[in-house]
């Protein structure tokens, strides 16, 4: 049963159109990012489902129940904010006792539950501090702990790992991702980083201007993006799209890359579907991982190399990219570093043709 | 200080000394030489009749400890203070709650409810005084139109009306101080938090006394201490209202002390209540400034 259903919600700030009309079906027990740009109204869906903001149009149901009218205490949902939130002049334990207490539990039952949560979150160390003592990635583990304290039926989380520097958000996506693994709960976890949505999500929303662009898995969305906002938005570096244009070559048809001689031919499945733009000019794109370096050449390759000149070199250790000119676009592709020899001026990259994403350059949806 | 600025030593002060030294010098004329001046005169016998500057002992002080005046005007004083400080605290803390939902035309009435801070006390103690008149004052018209009958409500004579008719005068004037302090502190209030404690369940009330009020108390207290000292000064509106009258019923310190010093002439009496009062205050001051920063 899905434990979070909305339908048709539209939320306005005076004359901005901030969430357009999203229908989701959230089931029980799943971690569901929601991912956009800032401003796309991903914060506003998390708070209108949380009941601190008022919901314009449209309907939002958590286990069954239409839930618009109801105070965010009366929804069996408990938050984690992007500023953490905690109440400065209690104690951490009171912070995470907070909750328990408005509800009226018996006292023997919250030292259980605080002491239960605060080891978990090895942050039992901590109880009798106040928040202005703690750091950055202990604060945010106090916020998680005063929201999984109380059993709610949904975790909503609002970019709660933004504050914190890149390796600790790096240990804390990954221990987020062991709590729901440990609880089972749905969560739902709001972030405009893509890297966290990739790495956490059961499944991901991806919202864009107020609408949802795309939901689906992490590998739906990252490998058949339905558009080419999903395509750039996912990855990093992000993909690289080149104007190409559809000719028959062979049996079958290839792609002229714009302002080049080079020419990739479409494999088979592909070209069934890139046979109606015969002519015209689409759009291929091509992610930084999908070139590889052509060492010797192979006959099977032939029809998918293209001959670059190097711009740019970037050695991240594990990795290596490379950035080339296509025609006027500057591409980036990501290689081994062991490939790339020095002083290398040009490369012959293979692409793999079977995993590029093609894209109608006027809808801008994939084909 | 005074010390090592005696003359010989001066000049082996260092540059900086010599730089802030002006100010300094100013600052103790102003500051310094009046309390001193008066601590001399507090000692002496000066009166209208007599400019008897020999030494007197503490004559004065013994004075005061019989002057059952003093003391009802010190009575006067704490009651006047213990009383409308907490209507002031309450209404300005019930006003800044209700201000600060946003509703429309928000602004033009802050801006009007800050007006009565705006107008001299004393001004506005005239005011009320032509407001409360018992044959050209609305106020009682008023009162008259609704009870359908002539009332004669002296508002500045009759005992019992007295002190009403200040309390009034003094809430409507600063009531709209503690409400302008207490919405900043409370605009200043996390949004966050309230929300967090909105989703943790808690009530309006429990959000109120354990995260508003922790958060605004700082600004809270310095409020209570501000308009507390305010109070226990308090002189123009009572003086345009009773000039502490009748008999001494409303008489406060401070006018109290304006009737010995410059109508009476108790020059050195008058000097003596100044100092003492100088004293409790500072003791009262000490010991709320040491209270609120503990409470941080």
């Amino acid at each position: 049963m899905a434990d979070l259903r909305i339908s048709g919600l539209h939320k306005y700030y005076g004359s901005m159109h901030a969430v357009k009309g999203i229908d989701l079906e959230i089931p029980s027990g799943e971690f569901t990012v929601l991912v956009g740009q800032s401003g796309c109204g991903k914060s506003t869906l998390l708070r209108t489902i949380a009941g601190l903001e008022e919901i314009d149009q449209g309907t939002v149901q958590i286990s069954g129940q239409t839930v618009n009218d109801l105070a965010p205490k009366d929804r069996d949902i408990a938050m984690v904010f992007q500023n953490y939130a905690l109440y400065p002049y209690m104690k951490i334990f009171d912070n995470i006792a907070f909750g328990l207490r408005a509800r009226k539990v018996e006292k023997t039952e919250i030292n259980k539950k605080v002491d239960h949560v605060s080891k978990m979150l090895s942050i039992d160390h901590l109880l009798d501090r106040y928040p202005r003592q703690l750091s950055g990635g202990q604060l945010q583990r106090v916020a998680i702990g005063r929201a999984i304290v109380r059993e709610a039926r949904i975790y909503l989380f609002d970019e709660p790992l933004s504050n914190l520097d890149a390796q600790l958000r790096d240990e804390m996506r990954g221990e987020i991702k062991r709590l729901h693994k440990e609880l089972g709960k749905t969560m739902i976890y709001v972030t405009h980083d893509q890297i966290e949505a990739m790495t956490m999500a059961d499944r991901i929303v991806l919202i864009r201007d107020g609408k949802i662009e795309q939901q689906g898995t992490p590998s739906d969305l990252y490998d058949r993006p339905k558009t080419k906002y999903v395509a750039g938005f996912l990855g990093s570096p992000s993909m690289n799209f080149i104007t190409a244009r559809v000719v028959t070559q062979g049996l079958g048809y290839g792609l002229i890359l714009e302002n080049t001689a080079a020419q990739l031919k479409m494999p088979e499945n592909v070209s069934q579907r890139i046979g109606e733009y015969l002519g015209s000019n689409i759009l291929i794109g091509i992610r930084p991982e999908h070139f590889s370096l052509n060492n010797e050449s192979k006959p099977e390759d032939s029809g998918t190399t293209i001959e670059v000149s190097i711009d740019l070199v970037q050695p991240t250790g594990a990795r290596t990219y490379v950035s080339f000119k296509i025609g006027q676009v500057t591409a980036v592709a990501e290689l081994n570093p062991r490939d790339i020899r020095q002083n290398e001026s040009n490369l012959t990259l293979n692409v793999d043709v079977n995993r590029c994403v093609l894209i109608n350059k006027d809808t801008e949806f994939s084909i | 200080m005074l010390k090592k600025l005696s003359l010989p030593k001066i000049r082996k002060l260092g540059f900086k000394y010599q730089l802030i030294a002006p100010s300094i010098i100013i600052l103790l004329i102003i500051g310094l030489f009046p309390l001193v001046y008066t601590l001399v005169v507090s000692f002496q016998g000066i009166t209208m009749m007599d400019n008897d500057t020999s030494f007197h002992g503490i004559k004065n002080y013994v004075a005061i400890a019989d002057d059952t005046r003093f003391w009802g005007a010190l009575f006067h004083t704490v009651m006047f203070t213990v009383i409308a400080l907490p209507i002031e605290l309450f209404l300005g803390l019930f006003m800044a709650q209700l201000f600060i939902e946003k509703l429309p035309g928000r602004q033009i009435f802050i801006a009007l409810l800050v007006l009565p801070v705006v107008v001299a006390p004393i001004v506005s103690g005239a005011t009320w005084s032509l407001l409360l008149d018992n044959r050209f004052g609305p106020i009682n018209q008023i009162i008259n139109w609704f009870m359908g009958e002539e009332l004669t409500l002296l508002w500045t004579i009759n005992p019992t009306l007295v002190y009403p008719a200040i309390f009034l005068a003094e809430v409507w004037q600063w009531t709209p101080f503690m409400f302008l302090l207490l919405l900043a502190a409370l605009s200043a209030v996390d949004k966050a938090q309230l929300e967090a404690a909105a989703i943790d369940g808690a009530s309006y009330w429990m959000i109120f006394t354990k995260i508003t009020l922790p958060s605004i108390w700082p600004v809270m207290a310095v409020a209570i201490l501000i308009r507390g000292l305010d109070l226990f000064r308090l002189f123009d509106i009572v003086w345009a209202l009773t000039k502490g009258g009748p008999g001494t019923m409303t008489e406060t310190i401070s006018t109290f002390t304006y009737v010995k010093g410059f109508q009476q002439f108790e020059t050195s009496y008058t000097g003596a209540v100044a100092l003492l009062i100088i004293i409790i205050l500072s003791f009262v001051v000490i010991g709320a400034l040491r209270k609120v920063e503990l409470s941080r």
